[in-house]
């Protein structure tokens, strides 16, 4: 807007100049004539006329009439819209569906992937993590010394804080409660930018042993538990039962956060501080948080590494035992959070535009088809003498009104789209984000003034041509031959086929995963969680004891056949694989030996009816003992059995473990349905450490446990609270639950886009038909045969069906892909598919060229012959 | 953008695209110029000349420059186009089109 001013008051200066030159020149000439200066001076200004008003007429000239031509173009296209009712809805509602879909995944997009996290200078959050270069394995958790060793000797941060979760009971209430508790190191809050939204941080006092018990409460809780009371602030929330040393058993509620704050994730309910002074948060070794970090303003991530990297190896001199192999890796926050979901997202929002593109195509056939219409209309303006940029301009305004109407209609079913995306994908990240917004909007008026131009160019460039012709010939006859048409039609073929393809794929891939036998049996299997926390670990006896007595209870109640815990639910994708080292015979060390290592206690075989192949199942022993798998034996022992060989966990770290295998376990699909069973090895445990699942298989369907299991659990361990009950069938169906969505969608997308192809072929067919109606009467009389008529259109519409599907076949290949990795027991050219598409499409395209066919043959030559 | 004195205007927009055709020249000049060949017959009023100067500039048929004057200040020359040339041949070709059957009209009615 201020350069608009700016070149304003540089044209009326510059106007000024020339007009007082002429009023100079004029009064030179006066003088000359042997006037006085005076007379001189008023005797120019009164021939020439005010140099004021004539600035302004100057300013006139300049002006756009930009504003009155809209005004009036937007007027005629409402009155259009009135005139021509069914086509004008026919397009509102194409686009409706186009602009609509299209802007719900926008606004999916546009939350997720493109929007900053909601922190104040969100991209200077970055997540740190600690890996063990020497084995390549995996990152590990964080001492909360080392955290501070890094918060105090960087140059490059404004500070890195920790924070690890832990499940817990509220005793206050009848029956325990599950509280999500987030313990955090110091800094906590100043590196994600917040404050509490009531009350205050924790004080430095609070983050020391023997200080005051501080907890912030979410906003959830708060609203839960407490009626959103204003007066939280100094009341207490009581805990299961207190760990001498480690935990109290009541917290002071300090403050409550705001609703959008869900950090580490959505479930946590409260957050308190780890004393960092406590004697047992001393040891280097102890592997506890999950680090995240702010960097300083306009520091990069690269600067950022180095400098940490040189921390880390400083530490790795000063305590050589501990720290020698670690290094550090740092991510940005945003690229953590959102992980694998981009690539889904953005595989939908290509499908959406596939099908807008589809839908424009379609509309742009229709307005070709009505151009030929009012060719008189538009021959009449040329002969009255408007140009035919105006009347470009006049006709892109029409399709600019629809699709205006369009966007809007569309808005109103993208501002469904947060609670669609809730519903159906709980699991993806920053889903509680997505709303409707000005972006949104914004972003939808774009799609309206984008269809507008891809839709409305077209057919006005050549509704005026022809018109111009027109108006120059004064001819009414239209020729027959519209080749753009035809075209549009071949693009709507061919992208549908695309898309078809694309949902066909992923069909396909979901059927093969439906067929696939995992090796273990998932159905009638109860899961739950107890509520534990780390501070348990300490006593390992006594945690050993409760875990045995409450597998024993599980065991005993009426309708359970076996029970066992595991450390990672099978079938669940998600576990990492570790590296081991087997103690007999010579080493190779070039040769590593990894395997997904899981803790599972004796009973996990029956649980999951995984046959043993050889040896014993887990059984409770004084001495670590280990199952692996045929493929570990096989992998790494071949033909001879891996029994009485001994294995270690983590060889390079402080915590290994040492096991002798005592049987093997045949194959099954531990690491997720769709992944072939890998080298496993199982670790007989029956320890329960925070996060641990326990596993019963029943006798009938599973959930109608699961009051009695609660009430168990309740009598032996009145402390602990019964969570995340759930059969194993349900959570094996969720993990695919970002696939079968995806799936449906892009199918849903791609069966709006066939029909909208068929209907672009119907209404193109239909048309050539009608305006040739007097060609086929006369054929008709001269004796053509109706059957040739009909075929003649069948042939026409089939043979630019036959050219989109080879187009859309030729597209679909280069850009199938995009799927890699998401499919499942397929290959990307699966021939299969790409035929049943291209069949599919064929005949549901033969049909609908059929009906105008028929029509054009059952012409009455003699009805329209009368009519000229 | 349909202006109501479109005849009048077209009459004036020729005379000045003529005079601009003898070389580039300031609006004082080109008033006076019109004046001189017109034989003073035609009064054209500064008020219209400068508005019909800047619409035939922002058609394209008009190029203008500042320049030192005559009397050595600066002023505004104009100059006439490729197109302004080919505009002006076209608008004198149906303008005595127009006027030889006018005299024709006048001619026969006698």
């Amino acid at each position: 807007m201020r350069w608009l001013r700016r070149r304003k008051q540089r044209e009326a200066r510059e106007f000024e100049r020339e007009l007082q030159f002429h009023i100079e020149e004029l009064r030179q000439r006066n003088l000359a004539a042997g006037m006085s200066a005076k007379e001189a001076r008023r005797q120019a200004i009164l021939e020439f006329g005010g140099p004021e008003q004539m600035t302004e007429q100057l300013r006139e000239v300049h002006q756009i009439p930009i504003l009155e031509t809209v005004t009036a173009n937007l007027k005629f296209g409402l009155r259009l819209l009135r005139r021509a009712p069914a086509f004008s809805m026919a397009i509102v509602l194409t686009l409706t569906l186009g602009i609509g879909a299209n802007s719900a995944v926008f606004s999916a997009i546009d939350a997720v992937l493109l929007r900053a996290l909601p922190f104040p200078h969100a991209d200077e959050l970055v997540v740190v993590r600690q890996y063990n270069y020497k084995e390549k394995s995996p990152w590990s958790f964080v001492a909360p010394v080392r955290l501070e060793d890094w918060n105090k000797s960087n140059s490059t941060f404004q500070a890195i804080t920790g924070y690890y979760v832990e499940n817990e009971s509220e005793t206050s209430l009848p029956v325990p409660e599950k509280l999500t508790h987030a313990l955090v190191a110091p800094r906590f809050l100043q590196v994600w930018g917040v404050a509490p939204a009531i009350g205050r941080d924790f004080l430095p006092a609070e983050e020391l042993l023997g200080g005051p018990d501080a907890a912030l409460i979410s906003d959830r809780l708060w609203h839960k538990r407490f009626n959103a009371d204003p007066n939280i602030v100094g009341k207490s929330l009581h805990f299961g039962s207190a760990i001498p040393g480690h935990r109290p058993a009541a917290y002071t509620i300090v403050g409550v956060m705001s609703p959008s704050f869900f950090f580490p994730d959505r479930d946590v309910d409260l957050w308190s501080p780890v004393p960092t002074n406590a004697p047992y948060a001393q040891s280097r070794e102890s592997t506890w948080y999950q680090c995240i970090g702010r960097l300083k303003p306009g520091v990069t991530v690269k600067k950022a590494l180095a400098d940490l990297s040189r921390v880390q190896s400083d530490l790795g001199r000063q305590f050589p035992k501990t720290d020698a192999n670690l290094a550090v890796s740092l991510s940005p926050a945003k690229q953590v959070m959102v992980g694998e979901s981009s690539r889904s997202l953005w595989i939908l929002f290509g499908a959406v535009t596939l099908l807008l593109l589809i839908a424009c195509t379609n509309i742009a056939a229709l307005l070709l088809a009505r151009m030929s219409d009012r060719e008189q209309e538009i021959s009449v303006r040329f002969s009255l003498g408007a140009s035919r940029r105006a009347v470009i301009g006049q006709l892109l305004t029409e399709t600019f009104v629809l699709a205006l109407v369009g966007s809007i209609a569309g808005l109103t079913l993208a501002s469904g789209a947060a609670k669609l995306f809730r519903t159906f994908t709980p699991n993806l990240p920053r889903v509680q984000e997505i709303a409707l917004d000005w972006r949104i909007v914004g972003y939808s008026l774009f799609c309206a003034l984008f269809v507008t131009f891809l839709c409305g160019l077209l057919p006005a460039l050549r509704g005026t041509r022809l018109a111009g012709s027109l108006a120059k010939a004064s001819r009414t006859q239209v020729s027959g031959r519209y080749p753009a048409q035809w075209v549009l039609v071949g693009i709507q073929i061919a992208l549908a086929v695309t898309l078809l393809i694309g949902a066909g794929l992923l069909q396909r891939s979901l059927q093969e995963l439906a067929r696939v036998t995992p090796g273990f049996d998932a159905s009638r299997v109860l899961t739950l969680q107890i509520s534990e926390s780390y501070g348990e670990t300490a006593d390992m006896k006594a945690l050993t004891q409760r875990s045995k007595h409450i597998l024993e209870t599980l065991r005993g109640i009426p309708g359970v056949e076996a029970a066992a815990n595991v450390s990672t639910l099978p079938g669940i994708p998600g576990q990492q694989q570790t590296e081991l080292r087997i103690l007999e015979g010579e080493r190779d060390p070039n040769r590593k030996i990894l395997a997904d290592s899981r803790f599972v206690s004796p009973g996990y075989f029956d649980v999951m009816k995984i046959p043993i192949l050889a040896g014993d199942a887990c059984r409770d022993s004084t001495s670590p003992t280990v199952l692996v798998n045929r493929s570990f034996n096989n992998a790494y022992f071949g033909q001879s059995p891996a029994t009485g060989h001994h294995l270690s966990l983590t060889p390079n770290s402080q915590f290994t473990m040492t096991g002798e295998i005592r049987g093997i376990a045949a194959d099954s699909r531990e690491q997720g349905l769709n992944t072939e069973p890998i080298p496993t090895v199982y670790w007989c445990s029956s320890v329960a450490f925070p996060g641990t699942y326990y596993m019963m298989r029943t006798k009938a369907d599973p959930m109608t446990l699961a009051d009695s299991v609660r009430r168990t659990i309740h009598e032996i361990e009145p402390s602990r609270s019964v969570f995340d009950v759930q059969p194993l069938e349900q959570r094996l169906t969720d993990s695919f639950a970002e696939d079968r969505l995806r799936t449906m969608l892009l199918s849903l997308f791609a069966l709006t886009a066939v029909s909208l192809a068929c209907l672009g072929i119907y209404g193109t067919l239909s048309y050539f038909v009608a305006i040739r109606r007097r060609e086929i009467g006369l054929r008709l009389a001269l004796g053509s045969l109706r059957r040739q008529i009909a075929l003649r259109f069948l042939t026409q519409g089939l043979s630019v069906c036959a050219i989109g599907c080879v187009c859309g076949l030729l597209l679909a290949l280069t850009s199938v892909r995009l799927l890699s990795g998401m499919l499942y027991g397929i290959s990307r050219f699966d021939p299969l598919t790409f035929i049943a598409v291209v069949a599919l499409v064929l005949v549901v395209a033969a049909g609908s060229t059929l009906i105008p066919a028929t029509r054009a043959a059952r012409t009455d030559p003699m009805h329209v012959l009368r009519e000229e | 953008m349909k202006d109501k004195s479109e005849v009048l205007q077209g009459t004036l927009d020729m005379l000045i695209l003529k005079v601009v055709a003898l070389g580039p020249i300031h609006g004082y000049g080109i008033a006076q110029r019109m004046r001189q060949i017109s034989k003073e017959v035609l009064q054209v009023q500064q008020g219209s000349l400068y508005p019909a100067l800047h619409r035939l500039e922002k058609r394209g048929w008009l190029e203008s420059s500042w320049q030192e004057s005559e009397s050595g200040r600066p002023a505004k020359f104009y100059k006439l186009s490729a197109e302004g040339r080919k505009q002006l041949a076209q608008e004198q070709l149906s303008w005595e089109r127009v006027a030889g059957a006018i005299a024709l009209i006048l001619r026969t009615a006698e």
